[in-house]
């Protein structure tokens, strides 16, 4: 397909010189660079992550069991790590690098210390992922079959820990990137609103230094010692609640570069402005204020936590539905903004005035109809009664593959369509693909996801290699469990597909010699900007204390409790498997 | 906003063509006007979100069948 203005064998750089001046390629070229390495290695993970999940789908099925069922542990370590960490932040990483650069008009402070924070995230994330990697390999005495909740009793290799430390603390020189670059601007400006991108990666990340606080210390202080022999094993509920202090605001570390999308990149997309402005603003510090105080509801069933603290953690989750539903009406109205301009009228015909031929739109519209769904069985596992009937069973990976296996993933797909032109200057190498791409990865997870809520409603339990039990006879509300199998295996295998595609587009994509056009950088403001909002919005340090005191109010006396009830370091407890003991032995 | 973004408030910015040229957007300048803050109303917003809410209410309903009446009493602690 050509755009207009194009011309045989005009390569890339020759036409680079050709883009408008405010292209986000010609403005911050080093910028660039750094958001494409960012991006390569997000790519990278996610291809990995994605073959492991389709193992994983076709062996707990049955359909295939290509590994043994002791590896598929391995194999489901390095699904969660490697896609709910390593592609999620790498890709953060990258939108955030873009969006505050572009939003602030200048590029980061010092390019030695950016380049600094991408190689610590790097080999960090390389330290854990040949610890998990050499899990498969019998030969080397190194695993880390410890699922993405990395919490005792499992035990891994000192390396996968080390790694994870060194990867979080990457995350926070980065965070501290992104608030000098901040600084600066502030410095020249000092009246002025904080630009709405900034604004949003400034409260995501302060909400990210408050959250990972809980697993720096699990890592740090507990498993790293306990992991190199040097301390007993930890109380295990202790870090189970250390670690979903983190596990929870990292969902939401997960969705707000996707949050940032829909609100500021959507709306250019479907040909109109953000609805407003002081909305997206007041989502962020809801978001902020509210997704770490409620860690506890990951632990329903955790005994030694009293329900009257699992009840405060319910109220808060509950509260986070606000900022979600603001979401919906915002963005489902900023796009309806551009469908009226172009045309469309009623109240549902404006619908078919969106691009939906265009895969960036339509993946990030179908991600936005996932999250309504995902919201649903989010209120279900939120819900304390109620959780109890899908407690651990497949009904939670339904869930979120629903939220981070789409709203986040397909946002993050959809997304690269419209960046990776914009960080490359080349063209999109295949924008049919891409569109068939997004409308299969929602097609497989319909199938997978439905599958596995219903799964989990006959109580089919969820990370087992093996979930046949000739003494169980697992009752489905409607179907059979033999048919529900099938569809969770085909859901999966479309999933796999779509992966592969959109890393073939992407990958064409940063090859193709053909010049991308039109890259102007602005986007259009808000129909309802941010001198229509109070000032005190934009009072991070307000905020980021509220946030502070809510922790602390939510976290104290439950920590204080489960220190008093069983100690820091309970006798009697072991490793498993114990990693290090056996080589200290042949040392001695 | 920055500058740069306050300048992009002109229409041309808004609505220009060079901006969708990467092919993102087909526009059609016949059918095309800008819509004010005062001239939009978003009624197929609200038709949407009562759409779902209607879904949410049934899905409600829906669970306190699989929850109530499907299973037995679920007894922690």
């Amino acid at each position: 397909m050509s755009t207009p203005g194009e011309t045989a064998g005009e390569t890339v750089e020759s036409a680079r010189e050709m883009l408008p001046d405010n292209s986000f390629l010609i403005q911050y070229p080093h910028v660039s660079r750094v958001v494409r390495s960012l991006f390569l290695t997000a790519f990278v993970a996610f291809g990995i992550g994605a073959f492991m999940g389709v193992l994983q789908a076709l062996h707990r099925t049955g359909i295939a069991r290509i590994v043994e069922s002791a590896d598929y542990y391995t194999f489901l370590t390095l699904h969660g790590v490697l896609l709910a960490i390593v592609f999620t932040i790498f890709f953060l990483a990258g939108v955030f690098t873009w969006a505050n650069t572009r939003s602030l008009d200048r590029p980061p402070v010092s390019k030695r210390f950016t380049w600094f924070w991408v190689v610590t995230m790097s080999a960090g994330t390389a330290m854990a992922g040949i610890a998990m990697l050499a899990g498969l390999l019998p030969s080397i005495d190194i695993s880390a079959d410890v699922l993405f909740t990395f919490y005792a009793p499992l035990q891994a290799h000192p390396i996968f820990y080390i790694g994870l430390a060194v990867f979080v603390i990457g995350t926070w020189l980065a965070g501290i990137d992104w608030f000098r670059q901040f600084l600066a601007w502030r410095r020249e400006h000092p009246d002025e609103r904080i630009p709405l991108q900034s604004f949003m990666v400034l409260t995501t990340m302060i909400m990210w230094f408050i959250a990972t606080l809980g697993v720096a210390v699990e890592v740090v202080v507990f498993l790293i010692p306990w992991s190199l022999g040097i301390m007993p094993a930890p109380n295990p509920l202790l870090t189970r609640t250390l670690f979903w202090f983190f596990g929870h605001p990292i969902v939401y570390f997960w969705l707000m570069p996707a949050y940032l999308l829909w609100y500021t990149v959507l709306p250019k997309i479907a040909g109109g402005r953000l609805f407003s402005d002081p909305l997206a603003r007041v989502v962020f510090v809801l978001f902020l204020l509210l997704s770490t105080p409620v860690g506890i509801h990951h632990q329903y069933l955790d005994p030694g936590i009293a329900e009257g603290f699992k009840f405060i953690a319910m109220t808060n989750t509950m509260f986070l539905l606000l900022p979600s539903l603001l979401t919906a009406f915002t963005v489902v109205a900023s796009i309806e903004h551009g469908a009226r301009q172009r045309g469309g009228t009623g109240y549902f015909g404006w619908l078919k005035a969106l691009p939906w031929r265009d895969p960036a739109f339509t993946g990030m519209a179908l991600a936005g109809l996932m999250f309504a769904a995902g919201g649903f069985s989010g209120m279900v596992n939120a819900g304390m009664n109620i959780n109890y009937l899908v407690h651990n069973t497949l009904w939670v990976p339904g869930h979120f593959h629903l939220t981070v296996g789409t709203a986040v993933a397909l946002s993050f797909m959809a997304g690269a369509y419209w960046l990776v032109p914009r960080i490359t200057g080349r063209k999109l190498y295949s924008r049919p693909i891409g569109l068939f791409q997004v409308v299969l990865w929602f097609v497989g997870m319909v199938f997978m996801s439905a599958a596995m809520h219903r799964g989990g409603l006959a109580g089919i339990p969820r990370r087992t290699a093996e979930p046949q039990y000739p003494q169980v006879a697992f009752e489905t509300v409607a179907g059979s469990v033999g048919s529900l199998r099938l569809q969770l295996a085909f859901g999966g295998v479309l999933l796999f597909v779509s992966a592969l595609l959109f890393l073939m587009n992407v990958g064409l994509t940063a090859m193709n010699n053909k010049p991308a056009r039109g890259l102007d950088s602005a986007l259009p403001p808000a129909l309802s900007g941010p001198e229509q909002s109070p000032t005190v919005l934009d009072n991070l340090k307000l905020w980021a204390l509220i946030a502070v005191v809510l922790v602390i109010l939510a976290y104290s006396l439950p920590l204080y409790s489960i220190v008093q009830g069983a100690g820091l370091y309970p006798a009697g407890q072991e490793a498993s498997p114990a990693v290090i003991a056996p080589l200290l032995e042949v040392i001695a | 906003m920055t500058a740069t973004e306050a300048e992009a408030e002109a229409d041309s910015a808004v609505v220009g063509d060079d901006v969708y040229t990467d092919g993102t957007l087909v526009r059609d300048p016949d059918i095309e006007e800008s819509l004010s803050q005062d001239e939009y109303d978003p009624k197929g917003t609200l038709a949407l979100l009562l759409v779902y809410f209607l879904i949410l209410a049934l899905m409600w309903t829906y669970m306190y069948f699989v929850e109530f009446l499907g299973n037995g009493a679920t007894v922690v602690g």
